[in-house]
């Protein structure tokens, strides 16, 4: 549109349901010094009532009109959905029309939403076993900018530092249509939503952009290595990562085929060597962009990560050796053909499987018109993977994940477990 | 256009079911068929009665075991190859326990369905218990539960239906570590044999599926011999009388207070499901809650204030959840008991009714937009032995809800003085101000 906005439509008429997906180009990474934590206390801020709807109306209409609603707030970006009955289109638009527009910011609200987000703090992270080591200690450890490296939840001295000036200038400098993608996925016509768009967005006047922050990270020559002593886990767990290939890259695609061939399901080499053959891993996640991001929302810098829970029988560093076995094993021999073929029918099938909702359709869209301005890549790029051949599989496992480039972060439980009862 | 107020929208239309075909093998089998062509994508259940409340009192987890080792071996494959014979279709193959059924849900790209099928059926019919995955799962089902048990929610939840349902099999819904070591394969073979039987189960194929004739052909080809079985009752369905209790879980150093509040309830085909569902939401079933709305947005005292109303086959739970900080236990406790008595006393007014409704109904076709969402639906609705049509009758008789039926239901299973009340968090801060409330039992945790 004329003001910036981008404006992406996705029709499917299968199901009376649409999606209203807006996606705001500043996430916890853009946060300053003294303010962490921050983007996601804004993201809560947005609940608290603009112009024309007012504090609490914003879940009760879209509850009242038999929807549901939320919002997330990412390293990169921050988003916000409404899931509606389709006849409920404009109810969404109006609402996030309203609220770009302009909040409603006071005291009080904001007293109330740093209360509700402490209270976040301590259910999410302090009183859960690993979140400690995977939220505060792993960023630090992995990331030398200060931008990926701190809290994306925040300190409290920081939460009770932002005031109601910080809330206003975070929402003048970012929240600004030529900031934002507007996604609108499922029944509705894109004729019309070429309209409604312009009737609800398109006398938002655009802000002059602030420059990106600066992400640069130095490349990472030796490992690096921590542990962390947890009090509320029983069980041992150990997180290994290494810095990723840029968003869109060869490497990118292989990398992720690489990770499939190691993590996915059952018949994946951890699932099958790890966690069956030598009995030591009990339960593992992993992903390029791990634990904020999976591949599709993956911007470099950033981290292929594993989080790997594990008998206490094992020592963290067995572990270790035993996943750079399993990637020294392709690095050296590559893939086999008939395992990289059960990869691409993951793929293939993982696809289809997440694209049936309106939400994770319009999720997918909106990032990839933020990230790489083409959502069209949500069709096309499935071509991109099942073209990795195995060769590029095992210059991945060489190039990316070399044991020179590797942050191991142990994880072990503080005290016994007869230390918890009395 | 005047933008100082929500646009005016229509009504939305009821939910209708997708053209479905039910039909029952000769075997006892039931299966439901339902089209949809719009991905390559197939989607199935396969549903037994045999859930956790079938586990013999000292096998508690015998059922969620059972359904895990399915897909680790059979007489013909091992767990590898059955692994690898999944993925090659892009499928997904694995089984899931709950109170009341364990269920086999399985997906694979559209034309793979007769291998899918081929797959569903000899995990369900040949699973052979291998000792060494026997072995393993002992070792980190073992693991798991000391991880689960290292969360709050977890302790709070699992003492929570102990003290709402002992000595009912409903008290017992996750292992404990001396269950762990008695799994075996004799107990897991009589398991599957006492409950996996045809006769006793119901298949849900849903998706891009081949024309009628030919899926039922493949249906009745890997189904169609497995023998009619006789299959174990479950137990009666007696449960204890409602009462006020008050448990603290001790677990030092938690820096806030894990509260459950509730008491059980009805299941789906009572007639207070329904107004109860209603009184329900209005309490604390979506964002525009009262306790959304009070004990998060106007005093911050949590971040998560909701309630849940889960249905089983034979009974039902109504309960409140919230975490709260040490320091405002007795506020936040006695807030939520002000609103449970609120509701029952005065009732809700006709606004908070029409939101709620509509959001219930919203929600609930908002849930059966995917092939695992309107699978998992029609595999609970047969499981809980309703007729399919409580998908489409879901939507009216939510709409028929009376504030009277409402407010009546309100104060049955929302009153404070019959609700039992579990709270985790550490004993040495939160015993004296939960001490207001009435006499109050710590336990260790687990």
């Amino acid at each position: 549109m004329s003001n910036g906005l981008r404006v992406v439509v996705s029709e499917d008429h299968a199901a009376p349901v649409v999606t209203v997906y807006v996606i705001y180009g500043v996430g916890a990474r853009a946060e300053e010094r003294g303010r962490t934590g921050f983007a996601h206390l804004f993201e809560h801020m947005m609940f608290q009532g603009s112009k024309n709807a007012r504090k609490g109306m914003h879940f009760k209409l879209v509850e009242a009109n038999g929807g549901a609603l939320n919002g997330s707030t990412h390293p990169d970006f921050t988003d916000y959905f409404e899931v509606l009955p389709s006849n409920k289109l404009a109810i969404g638009l109006w609402l996030e029309a309203d609220r770009l527009r302009g909040l409603q910011v006071t005291r009080a609200n904001l007293d109330n939403q740093r209360d509700a987000v402490k209270q976040e703090r301590r259910l999410s992270f302090d009183n859960r076993p690993y979140a400690g080591a995977i939220v505060e200690r792993w960023p630090e450890l992995a990331f030398r900018n200060w931008q990926s490296s701190h809290s994306i939840i925040g300190s409290f001295e920081d939460l009770d530092a932002a005031t109601v000036a910080d809330v206003r200038r975070f929402f003048k400098t970012h929240y600004a249509p030529n900031n934002a993608v507007l996604v609108v996925t499922g029944d509705v016509r894109a004729e019309e939503m070429r309209r409604l768009a312009e009737t609800y967005f398109g006398d938002i006047p655009p802000e002059p952009r602030p420059p990106a922050p600066d992400l640069s990270e130095p490349p990472q020559t030796e490992p690096r290595n921590d542990l962390w002593r947890d009090p509320l886990a029983q069980v041992p767990a150990v997180i290994v990562g290494y810095p990723g290939p840029p968003r869109r890259s060869s490497d990118y695609y292989a990398l992720i085929m690489l990770d499939i061939v190691l993590t996915a399901g059952e018949s994946s080499r951890f699932h099958q060597r790890l966690v069956k053959g030598r009995r030591s891993v009990i339960q593992y996640e992993a992903n390029l962009g791990w634990p904020f991001a999976g591949p599709a929302d993956y911007k470099d810098p950033g981290l292929y990560g594993a989080f790997l829970l594990h008998k206490p029988e094992f020592g963290g560093g067995q572990i270790v050796a035993q996943v750079e076995e399993e990637i020294r094993a392709i690095a050296r021999e590559g893939v086999p053909r008939r395992e990289l073929g059960r990869a691409r029918a993951f793929l293939r099938s993982s696809r289809v499987r997440q694209l049936q909702s309106s939400r994770n359709r319009a999720a997918a869209l909106g990032q990839y018109e933020l990230l790489d301005g083409h959502p069209d890549y949500l069709n096309s790029e499935i071509e991109v993977f099942l073209a990795v051949t195995p060769e590029e599989v095992r210059q991945a496992a060489r190039r990316w994940l070399a044991p020179e480039r590797r942050t191991v972060l142990e994880i072990v439980p503080d005290k016994p477990k007869e230390g918890n009862s009395r | 256009m005047n933008r100082s107020r929500p646009p005016r929208t229509a009504e939305f239309d009821p939910y209708r079911l997708p053209p479905v075909v039910e039909t029952t093998l000769g075997n006892g089998l039931e299966v439901v068929l339902v089209e949809d062509q719009r991905l390559p994508l197939v989607t199935a259940r396969l549903g037994f009665h045999a859930g956790s409340k079938f586990d013999p009192k000292e096998l508690a987890g015998l059922s969620e075991s059972t359904g895990a080792l399915l897909t680790e071996g059979t007489r013909t494959r091992t767990a590898r190859r059955i692994a690898e014979e999944v993925a090659a279709i892009g499928g997904t193959l694995k089984a899931d326990s709950s109170p009341d059924a364990l269920v086999l849900g399985a997906s694979a790209l559209a034309d793979q369905l007769p291998k899918l099928l081929e797959l569903m059926a000899d995990v369900a019919r040949n699973a052979a218990f291998p000792p060494r995955e026997v072995a393993l799962r002992r070792q980190n089902r073992r693991q798991e539960l000391l991880a689960q048990r290292s969360q709050a929610e977890f302790l709070a939840a699992e003492k929570f239906v102990e003290v709402l349902f002992a000595p009912h099999p409903y008290s017992r819904q996750d292992p404990t570590l001396e269950s762990i070591e008695r799994l075996s394969r004799p107990g897991l073979t009589a398991f599957r044999d006492r409950h996996l039987a045809p006769n006793n189960a119901v298949l849900i194929l849903l998706g891009a599926l081949p024309e009628r004739r030919r899926t039922l052909e493949l249906i009745r080809a890997w189904f169609g011999d497995w023998k009619r079985r006789r299959v174990s009752l479950a137990p009666p369905a007696h449960f204890p009388r409602p009462k006020r209790s008050i448990t603290l879980v001790h677990r030092p150093g938690s820096v806030q207070a894990d509260i459950r509040v509730g008491r059980l309830a009805v299941n789906r085909a009572h007639t207070d499901y329904f107004p109860l569902l209603v009184a329900n939401g209005i309490l604390g079933g979506s964002t525009s809650s009262r306790l959304f709305m009070n004990i998060r947005e106007k005093k911050g005292f949590a971040y998560d204030a909701h309630s849940a109303l889960v249905p089983l086959k034979d009974s039902g739970v109504a309960s409140i959840v919230t975490q709260v900080r040490n320091e405002v236990l007795e506020a936040a406790l006695a807030g939520v008991f002000a609103e449970m008595r609120r509701l029952g006393q005065r009732g809700a007014s006709v606004r908070e009714l029409a939101t709620v409704k509509n959001y219930l109904n919203g929600v609930f076709v908002i849930r059966l937009e995917t092939q695992d969402g309107l699978a998992s639906q029609l595999a609970g609705v047969k499981l809980m032995g309703l007729p399919l049509s409580y998908l489409e009758r879901y939507g009216p008789r939510v709409r028929a809800v009376e504030p009277e039926r409402l407010q009546a239901a309100a104060a049955k299973y929302f009153d404070p003085k019959a609700a039992s009340i579990v709270v985790v968090g550490d004993a040495d801060k939160l015993a004296a101000p939960l001490a207001r409330f009435g006499e109050v039992a710590v336990e260790a945790a687990r």
